[in-house]
């Protein structure tokens, strides 16, 4: 008895020493900061200099909702996380649409698709500043000289300049970024359907829209959920496309962007400590669902 | 039994360079169950999957009565399917796949409910109506795939290796399953298997395909007693290949002289096929052909396994009771209990 526990143990540790320093990392780094900057979040602390700031539990919080530049982020995040997942998804749904029959050249057109994926913000950002110039008519340039050329020049207009339409500009860029992600995803779920089955419909009197619906379409739930997740989340966190664009500018500020102004320009930790906190939670809000239907269907087809 | 009702005449399908199907026709009665056999790759599938819209030929016709389908698209075909992967809709209950057929043709909800009732009862498996697939054996899986391709009462069943996936107890049930259903509900049938058991012992002709083409298609009876040629010979049943001495129409083998069934043999040394049930052995000393290598007991008849002289080796299929002296090392005579053979230039 003694001999097999001590053999156990000895096949474990080998294992657990090499996780070791990977475990500690996390735990410091990733679940010890946000202790800390949970507990920052609680207190009157304005800048670094303070020795002893006080508790003040959870005045931080309640100061936001009071805060009219931060309820200003948070609706252009609301505002633009809508129109970037559902432009995303319904962007990418149809691209994947197109190649799943597998016609030629499919892989150059994955690969087309999903480059944009590989641009850094900055450089998007500021190629997108370009395109998105707010300039009309004889002084137009980018989007908007497109616009007139094709013949759709009423449809010109200031983006991220306009005083409602500023959210909704900066979705496009983020839309041509993530768009071809979505479509890898969605190509993936497509190819994992067995042809047996299309084959299986069709002879049973399905046309080729029917197996669309009732046989295809239905099956790619799982690849949607796991989409509008992975736009969520990404959604939330933007923060380098938008100060690629238009800087920290008031008319495009999200809550990512709110918190590194407080925190690094006003020196107000508290204040952006609160805010980060109330983005993790809008995060986690997204991910812990996600994860637990994750370990769910895992553990039903064990 | 008049051979109209599905007529598929010269379909020929190469896929790139492979010549996958070569001048193919086939003729099936009404409420017949065809099986088409061949080895991998003969193109058994094709021919299968031609009739069921599912590929376009190259050439060539199919006909259901006096119904041109061969332009007509898998869907609106009307034939019933089953695949080797089952191919349920794992989005979908049981029932509802057994109904997916009914639903496409736009029968309503409770007729098709109690339709789909009616054959899950018919293969057994009503009380799992409400599953999903994946929580079914593989077994009762093939078996909704069964009643689902039966559901919308197809002008023809076309059942593509239905069995390949089952473990070997499963497989011969559903087999006597399949032949049982076939013929109460009198559906015609298409069959493909490489399996020559299955093959044989649920159709009522047999068809058997080598390269692309349909070599002999016959009862069971008939492909085993009376095979055309060689190839049939060799890959239906067991057979003995022999040498022997041909002179004219006869054979001269194991000291005997029969008549050759194919002519088309030059003179000479040629291999000749012997069935092993015709094989007789004759314990002897002086003058033996053979030895015994072993004896396969398999109930009432014994396999005994000769090898010549030359190292041929001989089966021989004997009643257990006239066998038991057979034991390895006997040396033995043979006696051919056949008056007609079949021989080739070897």
């Amino acid at each position: 008895m003694a001999l097999q526990t001590s053999k156990r143990f000895s096949t474990w540790i080998g294992g657990f020493l090499l996780v070791v320093p990977s475990i500690a990392a996390v735990t410091v780094f990733v679940y010890g900061m946000i202790v800390w900057t949970i507990k920052i979040s609680m207190t009157d602390r304005i800048s670094a200099s303070v020795k002893e700031p006080k508790f003040v539990g959870f005045q931080n919080y309640t100061n936001l909702l009071s805060d009219t530049r931060f309820t200003h982020a948070f609706e252009n995040l609301v505002k633009f996380t809508f129109v970037f997942i559902v432009g995303t998804t319904i962007a990418g749904f149809i691209m994947a649409l197109l190649l799943e029959k597998g016609i030629k050249g499919e892989g150059f057109f994955r690969s087309f698709y999903l480059y944009p994926l590989a641009i850094s913000f900055i450089a998007m950002g500021t190629v997108w500043n370009w395109l998105l110039n707010s300039n009309v008519d004889a002084d137009a340039g980018g989007l908007n000289l497109l616009l007139q050329k094709v013949g759709l020049g009423f449809l010109q207009n200031s983006w991220y300049l306009s005083e409602n339409g500023a959210a909704y500009a900066l979705a496009l860029p983020a839309i041509w970024q993530m768009a071809g992600y979505v479509l890898a995803l969605f190509l993936a779920g497509f190819r994992g359907i067995p042809d047996d089955l299309r084959e299986a419909a069709r002879v049973d009197g399905a046309s080729e829209a029917k197996i669309y619906r009732y046989v295809l379409f239905p099956q790619l739930t799982p690849t949607l959920f796991t989409v509008l997740i992975i736009l969520g989340h990404v959604s939330m966190k933007v923060f380098d496309l938008i100060i690629g664009i238009n800087g920290k500018s008031y008319v495009t500020q999200v809550v990512a962007v709110y918190m590194w102004e407080s925190t690094f320009d006003q020196r107000n930790y508290a204040k952006g400590t609160a805010i980060a906190v109330v983005l993790l939670l809008l995060i986690a809000l997204i991910i812990i669902p996600y994860l637990r239907w994750v370990i769910k269907q895992e553990n039903e087809n064990r | 039994m008049s051979q109209n009702y599905l007529k598929v005449k010269g379909l020929s399908k190469k896929f790139g360079n492979v010549v996958a199907l070569n001048n193919f026709s086939l003729e099936v009665a009404r409420g017949e169950l065809v099986t088409l056999l061949g080895p991998s790759g003969c193109g058994k599938t094709t021919a299968l999957r031609l009739v069921a819209g599912l590929e376009r030929q190259d050439s060539g016709t199919i006909f259901l009565e006096s119904r041109d389908l061969t332009l007509i698209p898998a869907h609106h075909r009307n034939m019933g399917m089953v695949f080797q992967a089952y191919s349920l809709f794992p989005n979908l209950t049981v029932a509802e796949n057994v109904a997916f057929g009914l639903q496409m043709r736009k029968v309503d909800r409770s007729a098709r409910i109690k339709k789909a009732h009616e054959l899950l009862d018919l293969v057994g498996l009503d009380s799992q109506s409400a599953r999903f697939p994946h929580q079914l054996s593989g077994g009762q899986q093939q078996r909704v795939a069964l009643a689902r391709a039966l559901a919308f009462e197809p002008e023809i069943l076309l059942l593509d290796e239905p069995l390949s996936a089952l473990d070997a107890q499963v497989r011969s049930n559903l087999r006597e399953e399949i032949r049982r259903l076939q013929l109460s509900l009198g559906t015609t049938t298409l069959f493909v298997t490489h399996d020559q058991e299955e093959a044989m012992s649920i159709s009522d002709r047999v068809g058997v395909m080598n390269e692309g083409r349909l070599e002999q298609i016959d009862t069971p009876d008939d492909l085993y007693n009376h095979p055309k040629n060689v190839f049939i010979a060799n890959f239906v049943g067991l057979m003995n290949q022999v040498s022997g001495t041909k002179t004219g129409k006869s054979v001269s083998v194991f000291g005997a002289n029969l008549k050759v069934k194919n002519e088309v043999v030059t003179d000479g040394r040629v291999l000749v096929y012997i069935r092993p049930e015709f094989v007789e052995l004759e314990c002897t000393e002086s003058d033996a052909d053979a030895k015994v290598i072993s004896r396969l007991f398999l109930g009432s008849v014994s396999q005994v396994i000769c090898q010549l002289n030359d190292g041929t080796i001989v089966h021989s299929l004997l009643s257990s009771r006239m066998s038991a002296e057979f034991a390895p090392g006997i040396r033995v005579k043979i006696r051919v209990n056949e008056d007609e053979v079949l021989v080739s230039n070897g």
